[in-house]
């Protein structure tokens, strides 16, 4: 990362950064993978000057906007004004330029995909004015921010980075009693447990209706809670002022069992890794049980107050799940989980394996990586650990440099009659090798994978390429695919360190698909 | 006092050869943003605020530990 500012900002981000010099922007150095802009108010010259030089940073940032690879990331930090001296009331001139510096950045983000602006108030908002800025050290090096609040910078830059490449929990287990409702369901009743109405119903209204509008940003919601499930069943469906109710939980574990193996078995379910869960409970014993038995899944504290509710929800987002942006399939994950429990108890109704998949009506869809998909592609190797061959991260931008660099790229897409999962895979092939391949474990148990892969084999084919190489990388979480390429029929050439190294004979290889993967490539 | 200078220049400065003979005139890497984060590192461990001239007067690990002790006196 390469760092355009207007301040010393040098010890508040990572040491292989690198730094222009005060307000330069002669020099767009090359070999840098990625940009930041953060520039802010001028200090010590005039109300009017300071205006025209936030209008000449727009300019600035527009030359080095255009002279940025359009594959390389650019991060933009709003300009905000830490220390605002009006000196009459009526004086918003600053105000005004700083509003139109940030209008600029906001429209250059429409036009210009690698270009990511972010909210730099986000951070100020939570340290007072008096604490923003060390006048000391202002002056004595023209340190931009306290130095004190390196700490908290680092976290909350680190935390932007994850978000921006899409990094990000997946599912919340949340409790009920004393969490999505006051009261205990078992004891008041479902007319007498506190939802809606006054306070402090009125919280954990806010705290539903909160959790809804995330879930519809493709987190999952869950429930683990000790009560009885006719008893909630009939509270969801009954309690007028209920918000979120069964058809929001992609699944739930309602009964007397430790919350530990619940949810242990609630992931196993979903088919996503414990490390990919927050537990919501406000009984710090069970907090501290699943803490015990689960270490890898994450656990905030729970306010003591209902009224504390939405600062805890503000920091459960920014903490867990806020990502820079969300996909098309984000927003119909629930569904997606949903159905994928429908079609597993709908396979029992059948004789064989076989006549179950050709009930699916499975529609696959292949097609080239392109502007429209290469959020997805990339969000699905930063996500995906489990089927997931040589486990390479890429940003949008290192995928539309692999595409630069005659990389091709296809994602696949699947619907059946129990649902449209989207895109849940995807294939990087550079030259004769794969270097990528990747699906969304929850399309898995259907042979998809396999199909898929054929056909892309077909497609190189096609292309050309007689003989295909392929590698396996292990991880700690990849070894349901350790063997995956011996199944496809590919030949094992070398084997290190659990690294394996495969080659296939492309007119030699069995290529054929079975019917019912009816397949549309495009 | 020294080894708690001696230990925070080592971090700051990335480097483990520091000693108590260490200075600007034998290490490159203290420089003038070390030199500020060298500051703000001193202040936070001795719990102290260093005037503007004091930071300037920071030459040597034994600059700062004469700095360091005539304020805590």
């Amino acid at each position: 990362m390469h760092v355009f500012r207007n301040n010393t900002v040098e010890r508040f981000f990572p040491k292989e950064y690198t730094f222009s010099g005060y307000d330069d922007i002669s020099v767009v150095p090359e070999e840098a993978d990625s940009y930041v802009w953060f520039y802010q108010v001028p200090v010590g010259c005039s109300r009017e000057i300071a205006v025209e030089t936030i209008g000449g940073y727009k300019q600035k940032f527009a030359l080095v906007l255009s002279r940025i690879e359009a594959r390389k990331t650019f991060i933009a930090m709003t300009m905000e004004e830490v220390f605002g001296l009006p000196l009459t009331e009526d004086d918003y001139s600053v105000r005004k330029a700083i509003g139109e510096y940030n209008g600029f950045l906001f429209e250059a983000e429409k036009t210009h995909s690698n270009l990511k602006v972010l909210d730099y108030s986000e951070f100020i908002r939570n340290a007072p004015e008096a604490e923003l800025i060390d006048w000391k050290f202002f002056f004595i090096s023209q340190m931009g921010i306290n130095p004190r609040l390196t700490n908290p910078f680092q976290v909350w830059w680190q935390r932007k980075l994850d978000s921006i490449s899409m990094k990000r929990k997946k599912c919340i287990v949340l409790d009920l009693d004393n969490t999505l409702w006051g009261g205990v369901l078992g004891e008041d009743g479902i007319s007498g447990i506190k939802i809606g109405g006054d306070y402090p119903g009125k919280a954990y209204s806010f705290f539903q209706q909160s959790l809804l509008q995330l879930s519809d940003t493709g987190v999952i919601l869950t429930v683990c809670s000790k009560n009885n499930e006719a008893d909630v069943l009939a509270a969801w469906e009954n309690n007028p002022f209920m918000i979120l109710k069964k058809e929001h939980f992609a699944t739930y574990r309602i009964n007397w069992l430790d919350k530990a193996t619940n949810i242990r078995d609630i992931a196993n379910e979903l088919n996503i890794g414990l490390d990919s869960l927050v537990f919501v409970d406000d009984n710090p014993a069970e907090r501290d049980l699943v803490r015990q038995m689960l270490p890898m899944v994450s656990i905030p504290d729970f306010p003591a107050q209902p009224y504390d509710l939405p600062v805890f929800f503000k920091k459960l987002v920014g903490d867990f799940f806020k990502v820079y942006t969300t996909t098309n399939e984000d927003k119909k994950k629930t569904e997606q989980y949903k159905a994928n429990f429908a079609r597993s108890q709908a396979q029992h109704a059948f004789p064989d394996f076989k006549s179950f998949l050709e009930s699916l009506d499975m529609q696959i869809t292949i097609e080239a990586a392109n502007d429209f998909n290469i959020p997805r592609i990339s969000q699905m190797t930063q996500k995906t650990n489990q089927f997931n061959l040589t486990t390479r991260r890429y940003t949008e931008a290192d995928v539309k440099s692999f595409l630069a660099n005659e990389g091709l790229i296809w994602c696949m897409s699947v619907a059946d009659r129990f649902g449209d999962n989207g895109i849940t895979g995807a294939v990087f092939v550079k030259g004769s090798e794969i270097d990528s391949m990747l699906l969304s474990c929850r399309i898995l148990g259907r042979g998809i994978e396999f199909a898929f892969l054929k056909k892309v084999l077909s497609l190189l084919k096609a292309r050309g390429v007689a003989e295909v190489k392929a590698k396996y990388l292990p991880t700690l979480k990849n070894g349901q695919v350790a063997d995956f390429y011996d199944k496809c029929g590919f030949v094992l050439i070398s084997e290190t360190e659990g690294i394996k190294s495969y080659v296939s004979d492309l007119n030699n290889a069995d290529l054929s698909i079975e019917e019912y993967y009816h397949i549309n490539v495009q | 006092m020294e080894e708690k200078v001696i230990s925070i220049l080592r971090v700051v400065l990335d480097d483990e050869l520091v000693d108590a003979d260490t200075s600007q005139g034998n290490c490159d890497k203290w420089d003038s943003m070390a030199q500020l984060n060298l500051a703000v590192e001193i202040e936070a461990a001795f719990n102290v605020s260093l005037e503007p001239e004091q930071i300037a007067e920071m030459r040597s690990v034994q600059d700062i530990v004469r700095i360091l002790s005539g304020m805590k006196k």
